[in-house]
């Protein structure tokens, strides 16, 4: 199929236009760069070639080899800009129209550089109208002259030869010029079309020039350029996208006294996000003008490295905005721009994801716990609410909500799932954790749609209701880690010593099957607060105050009763040795089957004689110890102390076939 | 315990290497027929245990201890209730390991 590139499109677009959108052809491609990957084309008009760097948003054009020597692309959205004395075209978007094609005539490199050996030519002359722009330092007092490109091959493989255009001034103003190429003479008569570019200038030219005045500013509006090309080393810039989230307005205090800020994000056309931050005066003026949802025309603002750890939006810039920026309401609605841009990844990629990385998640909610208090470690009060996520992975995830989210979304999600449904929700911006194999959390910037209108959703409800939600699916939070390293790692009460088990930064954990040998009945329980913090007790040891009373240090406050907490010393044994452990309430519960104050009052009030005989029933029974084992400092003695995190009487079957699993393994090596 | 009358732990596929020898296995009472009583092995296949059961009635499973007279039946000297639930799996392995490899580390 005979393809036309557009004629004359290098020269066009080197002259300034952004409007023609070329068809050309790539000749080259080469990567660039170091820290970011880029990459280069050599493009091709089939008379004149230019390099053109491509926006990163199109790498994946050229991974996927859509955009590959040979291919004939349409620029859609591109300037031309000086790097370093030399023109290049940066693309921000374009089209493939035909993957693969033979080289389309015999293009020459363009180059600013002077012609130092410009010869005039005789083989072709070139005649058009151009109407030029004022580029040339040596014009005075007329926006029309002529350009002499000279053209002076120096390669020979009649491929890339270097097109050198002089700008020189030589007909002062004339209103109709010639544009002169002049080709080398090494140049073997390679048959050169005539063009006839219609240049247009980036912006629309000052209303006059005059020879010797002020420097006019240029008060056209700037051009909409894409989010993705936004970059520091712009002036003047414009961009036209939709706010996809608003921050609350945060007060902060720093050693350069108070001060509020807000931020927003911004999604465009072209799926490039950006968030925007103002601080102080500049809060005023924006906070209550940008709403949720629409688009607005953004000008004017500096652009600086985004704060990774707060912005979790794919750009590396982030908008500050200034008293002199604005944010123009688009009135009319723009289809093209998304409501929300996701990037969902299967649950199960979630498992091996970096704790505190930030991923978009969609699910079926299976179940939503109850909100509950928490105190966080500033002593503030917050909401938890954790609710599980299904998706066709085959996994199911925790996800954590915080504060507001309970509330909000959290309560109507659990009236949702109680009363039958199964939500699909949308997570844009989840933090992994690793609290218990791997949970998913909010953040300030998370956001949470319930069953919303995106083909993803469709998909998901649609696995779900033809079977997905029969299959069984493991979770990758809580208790997943079973048989793995870190609880489960069987140990012999030896082995504690000799492989100095909690010696390091973390606390180790290991499973001990073994019996009790003697249980340590001087203290074997402490007095207790009972009061409540928030959803849970106090537990602090109280002091009897005077007459009956018992008085909490912590509370501040004195009550008739208190609670009794076992804090029981035990020896254990196995087959290999002794060792001492400590038992808390659940574990000493577990043990010994009865309240500690029901124990209290036997030993100390009514009957030690049974008190003893409960005690003396409990020993050499075999137990699965789970430990914590961890070293700590007494004083200036390093000790390391052992703490049963769970007592469990040995399951004699289960037990037999971990025995025969073991025997199996022997055999094995 | 005595080691003076050994016996071989057996199960369903065991007990005709041992035919006139003393073994010992668990099965679960499926019933009885002509005085004798019929039940699973642990490997599944079924056994008649012969000789007089205690006057106590059996549970599920039931541990005997006798002489393999025939590859499917043994006469048993000794009756042991080992409850209504019991791990038969975890038991054939047991019955394997002592008539395998480690057939030494039993008596």
């Amino acid at each position: 199929m005979p393809v036309n590139l557009t004629p004359n499109a290098i020269a066009t677009i080197n002259d300034g236009d952004v409007n023609l959108k070329p068809l050309v052809q790539v000749l080259d491609i080469k990567q660039m760069g170091s820290a970011q990957e880029r990459f280069r084309l050599l493009v091709s008009d089939s008379v004149l070639t230019q390099h053109a760097m491509l926006g990163t948003q199109l790498n994946d054009r050229v991974k996927t080899g859509l955009v590959k020597k040979g291919s004939i692309i349409q620029l859609i959205d591109y300037i031309c800009s000086q790097v370093q004395k030399r023109k290049i075209i940066v693309v921000l978007n374009l089209e493939t129209i035909i993957p693969d094609c033979e080289i389309i005539g015999n293009p020459k490199m363009v180059s600013d550089a002077p012609a130092q050996n410009a010869l005039p030519n005789t083989n072709s002359m070139l005649l058009s109208t151009v109407g030029y722009n004022n580029l040339s330092s040596q014009s005075h007092g007329s926006n029309m002259h002529s350009i002499r490109p000279s053209l002076s091959s120096q390669s020979h493989d009649g491929k890339m030869h270097s097109f050198r255009p002089t700008s020189s001034t030589q007909n002062q103003g004339g209103k109709l010029h010639t544009f002169q190429p002049a080709l080398g003479a090494q140049n073997y008569g390679n048959d050169v079309q005539s063009f006839r570019p219609t240049v247009q200038p980036p912006y629309q030219p000052p209303p006059s020039y005059r020879n010797h005045g002020a420097v006019m500013k240029n008060e056209a509006p700037a051009r909409i350029i894409p989010i993705n090309a936004l970059n520091p080393y712009q002036g003047r810039w414009a961009i036209k996208a939709r706010i996809t989230a608003k921050g609350d307005l945060r007060r902060y205090n720093n050693a350069r006294g108070d001060g509020k800020v807000f931020s927003f994000d911004l999604l465009d056309s072209d799926g490039g996000e950006i968030r925007v931050t103002c601080f102080n005066a500049v809060v005023d003026r924006f906070y209550d003008a940008v709403e949720v949802g629409k688009v607005y025309l953004i000008s004017k603002g500096s652009l600086k490295p985004a704060q990774k750890n707060f912005n979790h939006l794919k750009n590396d810039w982030e908008i500050f905005l200034e008293a002199t920026s604005t944010v123009d309401l688009c009135p009319e609605e723009d289809g093209s721009i998304p409501q929300q841009q996701f990037s969902f990844k299967p649950i199960s990629e979630i498992e091996s994801a970096e704790n505190n990385s930030i991923f978009d998640v969609i699910g079926v909610v299976i179940s939503v716990n109850p909100s509950v208090p928490i105190l966080r470690k500033n002593g503030m009060e917050t909401q938890r609410r954790i609710l599980n996520l299904k998706d066709g992975s085959g996994w199911t995830i925790e996800l954590t909500l915080w504060g507001d989210f309970c509330n909000k979304e959290g309560q109507k999600l659990q009236e949702m799932v109680g009363s039958g449904f199964f939500p699909i929700l949308a997570v844009k911006a989840g933090k992994v954790s690793d609290f218990n194999g791997k949970s998913l959390g909010t953040i300030s910037s998370t956001q949470l749609f319930i069953n919303p209108d995106i083909p993803e959703a469709h998909a998901v409800k649609d696995w779900f209701d033809r079977g997905g939600c029969d299959v069984a699916s493991m979770s990758i939070s809580r208790d997943i880690v079973q048989g793995g390293p870190k609880n489960e790692a069987r140990k012999t009460v030896s082995q504690i010593k000799h492989e100095g088990l909690g010696r390091s930064d973390k606390p180790d954990w290991a499973t001990v099957r073994a019996s009790i040998s003697f249980i340590k009945t001087d203290t074997f329980c402490y007095t207790a607060c009972p009061l409540m913090i928030g959803d849970r007790q106090c537990n602090k040891k109280v002091t009897r105050s005077g007459n009956s009373r018992w008085q909490c240090d912590r509370c501040n406050q004195e009550f008739d009763e208190c609670d009794y907490r076992y804090l029981l010393q035990i020896q254990i044994q196995d087959h290999t040795g002794l060792t001492w452990v400590t038992a808390f309430q659940e574990s000493g519960e577990e043990i010994l089957g009865y309240p500690a104050k029901e124990l209290y009052l036997l030993k100390y009030e009514s009957n030690d004689t049974r008190f003893a005989d409960i005690i003396r029933s409990r020993l050499f029974y075999q137990y699965l110890f789970r430990l914590k084992i961890k070293e700590e400092m007494y004083g200036d003695e390093q000790r390391v102390k052992i703490t049963i995190f769970k007592a469990d009487k040995v399951s004699y079957s289960s037990e037999s076939r971990y025995m025969l699993d073991l025997i199996s393994k022997v055999r094995a090596h | 315990m005595d080691t003076s009358k050994p016996a071989i732990f057996v199960n369903g596929a065991l007990l005709p290497m041992h035919v006139r020898k003393r073994v010992r296995t668990v099965i679960q009472v499926v019933g009885a027929d002509r005085g004798a009583i019929v039940g699973k092995s642990p490997d599944d296949l079924q056994l008649v245990v012969k000789g007089s059961p205690p006057s106590a009635p059996l549970s599920n499973f039931v541990e005997v201890i006798g002489i393999a007279d025939s590859e499917k039946s043994i006469q048993a000297e000794i009756w042991t209730n080992f409850g209504e639930v019991f791990d038969t799996h975890s038991y054939n392995q047991l019955c394997q390991l002592a008539n395998g490899e480690y057939q030494h580390l039993f008596l």
